[in-house]
């Protein structure tokens, strides 16, 4: 597995690669120091792990994780951090506390590599999006997109549904539409995307439109346009 | 002055108990000192209205010496043994606070019985006829005298002067005890107070950051690898930091030199971890050294500088320490520079809030700590502390720098 690892400190980075020289699994390709420089690495070598501290100067590494397209599995490393224990309220991400033991490096190694094993075997086109990273107010979420039953589109941002939580994404919804797993998503109409893994049944209404439900989510329309290529996909 | 209340307080530890000690000493007294106070007043009282009673017995009354003796100092014991009940009688029913309108009517009465009591004894004894007036001697007086003293009967006569020497016993008792109390409960007031400040003083203290604490630690397991000897230096600066912070829950106040010792130690210890993008300038004026200063008090500041500005600047930046005495104060000020947008995760100077509230406590509005942001891009903390004359501060800033 390629590793970057992201820390304003340069002992800091220094000591963390001693440590990982242990794990032959894992190459450490780089290292950055702040995030915009942080960002520019990820884009070139495109890792498959990021050791990503939190307080760095000139933006966090949560401010680094929402710049980031493509979000490569991520290791937190932080000394003391409220914000970042916060953040894994909600989510799997894995975080290791400095100094860092060495058994605990190992465990978070050994999740990271497992994780990256069950979706390796079908490699797929880099362009789709896999997780996202959502910031909304003081809560972080990193979402995959496979749990994700709709995409709702408010103004320019986007509202997903994932089990319980509906975190607010700062993008708008066309300029996620291309890079969605076509597999799984479907424009259902103007403002919603649906995972169809998520429809629980479908309901023939007035005039050819169609009316899907979502599994523990909300009944959805399908246009009239989009109706047909609907069919045809699910061989309605 | 305010000053000299919180540095007296500074001589002894502020500890829960050595402030509850006197708290309790005031409030119950060592029950012998009390007990004795009350007897020698008690005896020395009675023992002179006997007296007088006896003087005027033998110079009136055709009596003994020795019974005019014997039945005087009978009564007067009497009078003790019943003041004695009566205190307790006041104590248990809770006298001591009452108005004075409930307490006067109440006295009367209570005077009144031991009064009635000893001056009915006093009718079976030779000195029956002490405060009586002899129609033959005293013909003079009794005219002048309004006809219901006159007619009065001898034993309500008795019974009056007795309830009288009473009534006088419950007012001096009460006002004592009342005057007694009033006191205590000032000191204890100011006890409390004491304690208050001293208690909120040790919520302002900063500690040390954790984040620092086990960022330095990240380092030092770094350098053990890479520079074994830098390793060492590290420990024992962090050491010693640790060392000051945790002394500083004992101390209020130190000199400057001492103060700018430990911020040594954390700027070397910050320096490892931001490396060249952490440049200081200290300009330290000689006669500055040696000013007391609260502990804490710089090395917070510090610590901000550092958090707020130089950590958040990519490329880092000079901090600029000067430390200069004039107008009888010492100027303390911090420059940094500063990232011109800060990222607004931060909420900046509950530290430096905390150090100004306890600069205030401890030498009053004379002192002040300012953070001047009027610059987009650089930070400035004043501070002035006075560097009053006054035996109290330098008595605290010798002992300062004594304790080293």
């Amino acid at each position: 597995m390629k590793a970057l690892i992201v820390d304003d400190e340069p002992l800091a980075r220094r000591e963390l690669r001693r440590l990982l020289a242990e794990f032959p699994g894992i190459e450490v390709v780089g290292e950055a120091g702040e995030v915009g420089e942080a960002a520019a690495r990820i884009e070139a070598i495109a890792p498959d792990l990021l050791f990503l501290d939190i307080q760095m100067p000139g933006g966090s590494g949560f401010d680094l994780l929402a710049r980031l397209d493509h979000v490569p599995r991520v290791i937190f490393t932080t000394a003391y951090d409220q914000h970042a224990v916060r953040a894994f309220e909600v989510n799997a991400l894995d975080y290791l506390l400095k100094p860092i033991e060495p058994e605990r490096l190992a465990a978070a190694v050994v999740k990271a590599r497992s994780a990256s094993e069950d979706r390796g075997a079908e490699a797929r086109p880099s362009q789709i999006l896999e997780r996202l990273f959502v910031r909304d107010g003081s809560r972080c979420w990193l979402v995959p997109l496979r749990e994700v039953s709709m995409l709702l589109a408010e103004g320019n941002y986007v509202r997903l549904f994932w089990g319980k939580e509906r975190p607010l994404l700062g993008r708008p919804l066309n300029s996620l539409e291309q890079r969605l797993d076509p597999q799984c998503f479907f424009r259902a109409n103007r403002r919603q995307i649906i995972n169809l893994e998520f429809i629980e049944g479908v309901e023939l209404g007035v005039g050819g439109q169609l009316h899907v439900q979502l599994r523990g989510g909300p009944e959805v329309d399908i246009s009239r346009r989009q109706a047909r290529l609907f069919r045809a996909r699910m061989s309605v | 002055m305010p000053t000299l209340v919180y540095l007296a307080l500074m001589d002894r530890p502020p500890t829960a108990t050595s402030l509850k000690a006197p708290t309790t000493s005031v409030r119950v007294g060592p029950p012998t000192q009390t007990t004795r106070a009350y007897w020698t007043c008690q005896l020395l009282g009675w023992g002179l209205y006997g007296s007088s009673q006896a003087y005027s017995a033998l110079a009136t009354l055709p009596v003994p010496w020795e019974r005019v003796l014997l039945e005087i100092t009978l009564l007067n014991v009497s009078a003790i043994g019943l003041t004695q009940l009566l205190r307790k009688f006041m104590l248990h029913r809770g006298w001591t606070k009452l108005s004075m309108r409930q307490l006067l009517p109440r006295s009367v009465v209570a005077s009144a019985i031991p009064g009635f009591l000893l001056g009915a004894a006093m009718h079976f004894m030779a000195v029956a006829s002490l405060w009586g007036l002899e129609p033959a001697r005293d013909a003079e007086l009794l005219e002048a005298l309004p006809p219901f003293l006159r007619n009065m009967d001898p034993l309500t006569h008795r019974t009056l002067n007795w309830s009288l020497a009473f009534f006088i016993w419950i007012a001096l008792y009460m006002g004592i005890t009342s005057v007694r109390d009033r006191h205590a409960a000032e000191l204890r007031q100011s006890e409390l107070t004491r304690a208050l400040q001293s208690a909120e003083l040790k919520l302002l203290k900063s500690q040390l950051n954790p984040h620092f604490l086990f960022n330095s630690l990240n380092s030092v397991r770094a350098l053990i690898a890479e520079d074994p000897s830098r390793a060492r230096d590290a420990v024992t600066q962090l050491a010693g930091l640790l060392r000051y912070t945790l002394r500083s829950h004992q101390e209020e106040l130190v000199t400057l030199e001492r103060e700018l010792e430990a911020v040594g130690d954390y700027l070397a210890l910050e320096s490892l971890r931001l490396g060249e993008r952490l440049r200081v300038d200290l300009d330290i004026a000689a006669e500055a050294q040696g000013v007391a200063i609260p502990v804490m008090l710089l090395q917070t500041v510090v610590e901000n500088a550092i958090k707020h500005g130089i950590a958040e600047l990519p490329g880092g930046g000079v901090l600029r320490i000067s430390a200069t005495l004039n107008d009888g104060a010492l100027h303390i000020e911090v420059r940094n520079p500063r990232p011109a947008i800060a990222p607004p995760r931060q909420q900046q100077g509950s530290g430096l809030y905390n150090a100004a509230e306890r600069l205030r406590l401890l030498f009053g509005a004379r002192a002040g700590l300012e953070l001047d942001l009027s610059h987009p891009e650089k930070a400035t903390t004043r501070i002035r502390i006075p560097h009053a004359d006054s035996p109290g501060l330098a008595q605290v800033s010798r002992e300062g720098a004594h304790r080293r």
